[in-house]
């Protein structure tokens, strides 16, 4: 099949070992790259194993889109078992790495074994090297990318963890280009575990697709309507930091660990603020919608901000400062963490301090703990310790009620959003396939422009098939969703893409059918390497139910139970799942998977 | 005095963050609007419930209007 280089390339790390083999067309058309690629690799490989052992895999893997000379296709998917939820986990990152290696020759890369010293892996076309990383071993993300530019040149894809990864701290994640990220749940963890310290890819080849021409005519037409769009000189200028002022307006902004959606210092922290001190703009390859807004953190020097680490790391954990929002940010991402699960351990020790639950003293917004804190937590040492896990096992240990407050779903931290009074949302959290991601159903804007209140069947289907479009097709694809999403690039020249790419006219229920099957094996991933996974996974913490916010437009609003738990019903049927949440026997054989069903129903 | 509130992009279609405007007869959204506002991936709330450009303004009302973002 066009549109792929057709070769995975496995190294391991344990024996030296490195193999080129074949994708099989089976492989590509059933599960298409990216996320299907990975899970149908873990499915197969990865087995009721300890995620930091040396038996675990790392899988880097790239779609037909991805590398394209498109809008916003420098794009990958990192997946493995995870250390912080047990379970599936993945996550996309921006990066040249991806583009390189495709054009070095490969849309897979599986990371296996586990190296008897630091390395790092060089991949150049054909050649395939491991080598040592001794003097990159401590080094934080900033240094380390610098020594490894330096010595294999500029513009080489270089993957890499920090600190964090090598200290196995469970919510660390992989970083390339001195501040994008991906792999929240714990993929930096998986890297360190295998004395990884990074990849760096060179590819100069090129990709085999059915028409170039019309791949170029197409691309080159795609990125002139992102230009043209009424919204897009404001998406430059402030990206994705014009949610905060939204979120506030829509009490959904993530304050004072998710107990609130509305933050009295918001106007220190919004868009028009970013856009004011900005200094420079960054994002990812082949994207004329660069997100990354470049900063002078409260210590002169440049952090990359996005509304995520903002929310999660300004209201949040009641910081007042911008500027120090971006050191902190800035911190993050040279030890390698991730800054939302970050930005949830943080706010859940202020909250266990306010409540007398730890000796320790730690206020909202106390800026110099959380320097400490950070690295505490990178270190996996003192009270950073006791999240560097993840705020499930932090309140295993607690204990005291605090699991109701404790904000993850499935042991991922809830990113930065606040679902009291957006129950589609709520459930969109409690069933992503990784934890508590917003990266496969963003469905806010939908519900509001609706009705927020509603926990009707049609907020459960238009879950489903953003779940469908973005969990499915962009995870997989492998692209970006935001040129779709931010600016309302149609959806439509994704189809074009995909023929002008393989030769192959795909329809959206082509692609959805292939999204279904991605999230099927998931979900069947869960419940073979957690026997007792099934419903309760998928609800978020009791904080929701039963606290109501207490201040703003929503003052009083929570999430009622009874009717969430009926949403979550429909969302089983209209699965093909049964009331526990498992996949039934007739849906995995008309998805291909009969052999799945055997394994997890017997 | 009818509030008028916009998000965004919207803002800059404007000209201004907000408008306070006295009106003698309800009048529709889109007549208080200027002609190149946007009419679509918008989403308008009047006294926090979903509205629309036809929808009648009175002086009692407070209107948000924002751009459907995506939340990264």
């Amino acid at each position: 099949m066009k549109g792929y280089t057709g070769k995975l390339l496995r190294v391991n790390l344990s024996n030296g070992k490195i193999l080129k083999e074949e994708i099989s067309d089976a492989m590509k058309r059933d599960f298409f790259g990216g996320r299907g690629f990975a899970v149908k690799l873990l499915w197969d490989e990865v087995k009721h194993i300890d995620p930091l052992s040396e038996k675990n895999k790392i899988v880097f893997s790239t779609g037909p889109l991805t590398g394209q000379p498109l809008p916003s296709s420098g794009k990958m998917v990192i997946a493995s078992k995870s250390p912080l939820t047990g379970g599936y986990g993945d996550g996309n990152i921006g990066t040249m790495a991806s583009v390189h290696l495709r054009k070095a020759g490969y849309d897979v890369m599986v990371v296996e074994g586990k190296s008897g010293k630091p390395s790092y892996l060089l991949i150049e076309n054909e050649s395939v090297k491991i080598m040592d990383a001794s003097e990159l071993w401590g080094k934080n993300t900033f240094e380390a990318q610098d020594v490894l530019e330096k010595k294999h040149g500029r513009n080489s894809g270089i993957l890499l963890i920090g600190p964090a990864g090598e200290n196995l701290i469970h919510i660390s994640v992989v970083m390339s280009q001195r501040g994008r990220a991906g792999g929240r749940p714990g993929m930096g963890a998986v890297m360190g575990s295998k004395n990884l310290k990074a990849v760096v890819i060179k590819g100069t080849g090129s990709i085999p697709n059915f028409d170039d021409g019309k791949v170029k005519e197409f691309g080159k037409k795609g990125y002139e309507e992102i230009k043209g769009k009424e919204n897009y000189d404001f998406w430059v200028r402030q990206g994705t930091m014009q949610a905060f002022d939204w979120c506030n307006e829509n009490a959904c902004l993530p304050t004072y660990n998710l107990r609130e959606g509305v933050y009295q210092y918001s106007k220190e922290f919004d868009g028009d603020v970013v856009q004011k001190i900005k200094v420079d703009r960054k994002g990812c390859p082949l994207c004329n919608m660069q997100c990354g807004n470049i900063i002078s953190d409260s210590s002169n020097t440049p952090s990359e901000l996005d509304y995520e680490n903002v929310g999660m790391l300004g209201p949040n954990i009641g910081m007042k400062d911008l500027r120090e929002v971006a050191l902190l940010n800035r911190m993050a991402d040279e030890w390698g963490l991730d800054t939302i699960s970050l930005g949830s351990g943080i706010g859940f020790l202020m909250e266990s301090s306010e409540k007398g639950l730890i000796p320790e003293k730690i206020g909202w917004g106390d800026f110099k703990s959380v320097q400490k804190l950070i690295i505490d937590i990178g270190k996996g040492e003192g009270l950073g310790k006791l999240v560097s896990h993840g705020v499930r096992a932090a309140a295993e240990i607690i204990g005291k009620e605090s699991h109701r407050w404790a904000m993850h779903v499935k042991g991922l931290e809830i990113s930065a959003y606040n679902c009291h009074a957006c129950p589609g949302m709520a459930l969109s959290f409690g069933t992503s396939p990784i934890g508590a991601s917003h990266k496969d159903a963003w469905i806010i804007a939908w519900e509001i422009s609706t009705d927020r209140f509603s926990y009707g069947k049609e907020k459960v289907e238009k879950l489903i098939e953003f779940q469908r479009i973005r969990g499915g097709f962009f995870e997989s694809a492998t692209v970006c969703r935001l040129p779709w999403v931010e600016v309302s690039f149609g959806l439509h020249w994704y189809l074009e893409y995909l023929e002008a790419i393989t030769g192959n006219r795909m329809s959206w229920e082509d692609l959805y059918k292939i999204g279904d099957r991605i999230y099927n094996l998931i979900r069947a991933y869960w419940k073979r390497e957690i026997p007792q996974f099934g419903r309760k996974w998928d609800y978020p913490p009791d904080r929701w139910f039963e606290e109501p916010q207490s201040q703003g437009k929503m003052k009083g609003v929570k999430v009622d139970r009874e009717k969430y738990d009926q949403m979550l019903s429909w969302y089983y049927e209209m699965r093909g799942w049964d009331q526990n949440g498992i996949p039934l026997k007739e849906t995995l054989n008309h998805l291909g998977l009969a052999g799945v069903s055997k394994e997890i129903i017997g | 005095m009818a509030e008028l509130k916009f998000l965004g992009y919207l803002a800059e279609v404007v000209g201004a963050r907000g408008k306070n405007l006295v009106l003698e007869n309800p009048k529709p959204l889109r007549e208080l609007l200027p002609s190149s506002f946007p009419e679509k991936n918008i989403i308008i709330l009047i006294d926090n419930k979903v509205g629309h450009l036809d929808s009648l303004i009175g002086n009692e009302n407070s209107v948000v209007i924002m751009p459907i973002l995506s939340g990264g």
